[in-house]
């Protein structure tokens, strides 16, 4: 920590200075928050919170703004409870971040943009982002002012929650996009003895790369959409493969509280339990559409959770 | 004149509120009158089914047809008049979408005859009387229209050109799209007319959400003062504005009311109520499964919020109506 009043303020001193970074050289390099970061396990192997703090306090700042860890932390805070030091590091990460933005580096993350032509300016998305990235702007059409959202690509993490609650498709980012899902959902399925299964998956629920090979066993009537989040899944999804003769729909997401995007579980969770009040309501609830939350330490669950769909699909079948 | 246009206009299942919007027009109806030739509009002049029957294939040039489907003689004369007309408009939130008749798809026909014939508190109900589809009387043998087992829109059982939404589609767009007919510039078959592409949020003045504003609980209009400046989402009423169209004028807005959704989905929605959803669960604040019960509690009746106008036009309402 600087002492001395009258000494230039150093890098350390101004991430200090951010609310959030204060906690900065409470770290004493136990790197116990790289062993819990997702990040690190399956996107980055640079990736490394300790080392980034380190980097600040030996004021190379220009290395830490560089840094994938500076941009890719969405502030899941999976290492938070672990730190033998309650340092809330993607709090400092964030201030490190502020500081890169503020010098003109950019996130090299894929994050979504907005179709004017399609945006009305509600501002669902404002209110959903976990991030605060999407924000509403005036701009005059026209003659007309008009209001749209635009979104801060260096605080848009690309989790798609946002793409999934806009109401008229206007957000989008390459893979995730209205389009590009609706695509992989088939036109009509052919009804079989075996009933089929449409598995929307969080990609950070898979929890080793055995669990994607899991997936991959699965026959035909298993059919499998990768999504960024389960905060992406939009129950028009969920009742598009069912009207196309898919006999049921399993969303997978992380456990609330270990959601890589923060608050896109619980978005899940609330999508699809209301979803289910509707079947209720229509006489439809018999369990077609599920949602399950699968924790960091549950490797290999998700084999259990699409045997258990498809048995349960199968003695509905046999009702009918 | 010889060339005046022909002009039909039918109800279906309906509440008449569509043929009210027409005769809204006043005066601008009495002159359009002698610019086309109206040979067929049962709720206001005398015509009968025959007379539909006698014209020729495609004798109509625009037929305006409000109401769902919702028996065999709605279903018999959207095909005469389909067979009849050049052009087959649905008007109204009914033919287009279901509209609120559609909502009767939550149940199925017998429940919906016990609760009318039998069940009503109010009935005699000592007598058990239940419609019958055909009767013997001494003068012969009297027939109703069978009613089916569920609600449908207009494109579900016949090929639609124009989607005229709205209920009622507001009288100023009632008038524009008879000017545009006159002039016969009549957009490409399939679109929507007489509304926005954008949603309602476009057009309202309202002051919007800002970041991070979520809901812990759903309030009902009557249940709240509300700020007729604030966004009603923002104010932890469901509005169906984000997912319906605009072009309504915001009557139910400037009244201090929410969108109530019936001007329907904007272009590229599917299916209005699930994308509804999908906005406002996402609202929702909570992460303990017990106090997510206690929040969509607050929501009474979802399928009739979201799906209130859209219900017979829904998915939902298909995977029902299909099971086996």
């Amino acid at each position: 920590m600087n002492h001395n009043p009258h000494a230039p303020e150093t890098f350390a001193d101004r991430v200090r200075n951010i609310p959030g970074g204060e906690h900065l050289e409470m770290c004493y390099s136990c790197g116990t928050c790289v062993s819990k970061c997702m990040i690190q396990q399956k996107v980055e192997p640079e990736y490394n919170p300790r080392r980034l703090l380190r980097l600040v306090m030996m004021e190379m700042e220009e290395e830490a703004y560089e840094s994938p860890t500076t941009w890719l932390c969405s502030g899941c805070d999976l290492c938070y409870p672990a730190c033998p030091q309650e340092i809330h590091i993607s709090g400092v990460i964030g201030a490190v971040k502020s500081l890169a933005v503020e010098k003109g580096y950019t996130s090299p993350l894929d994050t979504v943009s907005v179709d004017e032509s399609l945006c009305s300016g509600c501002a669902i998305c404002v209110m959903v982002c976990p991030y605060e990235a999407p924000h509403l702007i005036e701009k005059i059409v026209d003659g007309v002012n008009d209001r749209f959202s635009e979104v801060d690509a260096n605080r848009c993490m690309g989790c798609g929650i946002c793409v999934a609650s806009c109401p008229t498709g206007a957000i989008a980012r390459e893979g995730v996009s209205n389009t590009d899902i609706v695509r992989q959902i088939p036109h009509e399925v052919v009804k079989t003895d075996a009933p089929s299964l449409m598995v929307f998956i969080c990609d950070w629920s898979l929890r080793a790369d055995a669990d994607l090979e899991i997936l991959e066993s699965y026959p035909e009537n298993v059919k499998v959409i990768h999504i960024p989040c389960s905060g992406r899944i939009d129950p028009q999804l969920a009742l598009l493969s069912l009207r196309s003769g898919i006999s049921g729909v399993l969303v997978c997401g992380c456990k609330s509280g270990e959601c890589h995007y923060q608050r896109g579980t619980d978005v899940a969770n609330c999508k699809i339990s209301m979803l289910d009040r509707m079947f209720d309501q229509m006489d439809l609830a018999d369990g077609r559409v599920r949602f399950v939350q699968i924790g960091t330490q549950d490797r290999g669950r998700i084999r259990k959770e699409i045997d258990q769909m498809l048995l349960h699909l199968t003695s509905l079948q046999e009702v009918c | 004149m010889a060339n005046k246009p022909k002009l039909a206009f039918y109800w279906a299942a309906s509440c008449g509120g569509c043929e009210i919007t027409i005769t809204e027009l006043g005066m601008r109806l009495v002159d359009f009158d002698e610019k086309v030739d109206i040979v067929f509009w049962p709720c206001a002049m005398d015509f009968k089914y025959d007379d539909v029957r006698a014209l020729d294939d495609k004798e109509i040039d625009v037929c305006f047809f409000n109401g769902a489907i919702r028996n065999e003689e709605n279903e018999e004369i959207a095909h005469l008049l389909r067979r009849k007309s050049k052009v087959l408009v649905a008007f109204g939130a009914c033919s287009h979408l279901g509209g609120i008749p559609g909502l009767a798809n939550l149940s199925d026909t017998e429940s919906i005859i016990q609760r009318v014939y039998c069940t009503t508190p109010s009935l005699d109900q000592t007598r058990g009387t239940l419609p019958q589809i055909s009767c013997k009387v001494p003068e012969g043998n009297i027939c109703i229209p069978e009613m089916y087992d569920h609600v449908k829109t207009l494109a579900q059982i016949e090929e639609v050109d124009y989607f005229m939404p709205g209920c009622p589609p507001v009288v100023e767009q009632v008038w524009s799209v008879l000017q545009v007919i006159l002039a016969g510039q009549l957009p490409k078959v399939g679109s929507t007319i007489g509304a926005d592409a954008k949603t309602v949020c476009d057009v309202c003045p309202r002051q919007k959400g800002r970041s991070g504003l979520r809901i812990k609980e759903f309030k009902r209009p009557h249940e709240v003062e509300l700020d007729p400046d604030t966004c009603f989402l923002a104010q932890g009423i469901i509005c169906c504005g984000p997912a319906t169209r605009a072009g309504c004028g915001l009557p139910c807005i400037s009244a201090n009311m929410p969108c109530r959704g019936c001007y329907g989905p904007p272009e590229g929605v599917v299916d209005q109520g699930s994308k509804l959803l999908s906005a406002i669960a996402a609202l929702i604040d909570t992460d303990n499964p017990a106090e997510l019960q206690k929040i969509m509690d607050t929501i009474v009746d979802p399928v009739g919020t979201f799906y209130r106008f859209s219900l017979a036009d829904s998915i939902l309402s298909e995977l029902k109506h299909k099971r086996p």
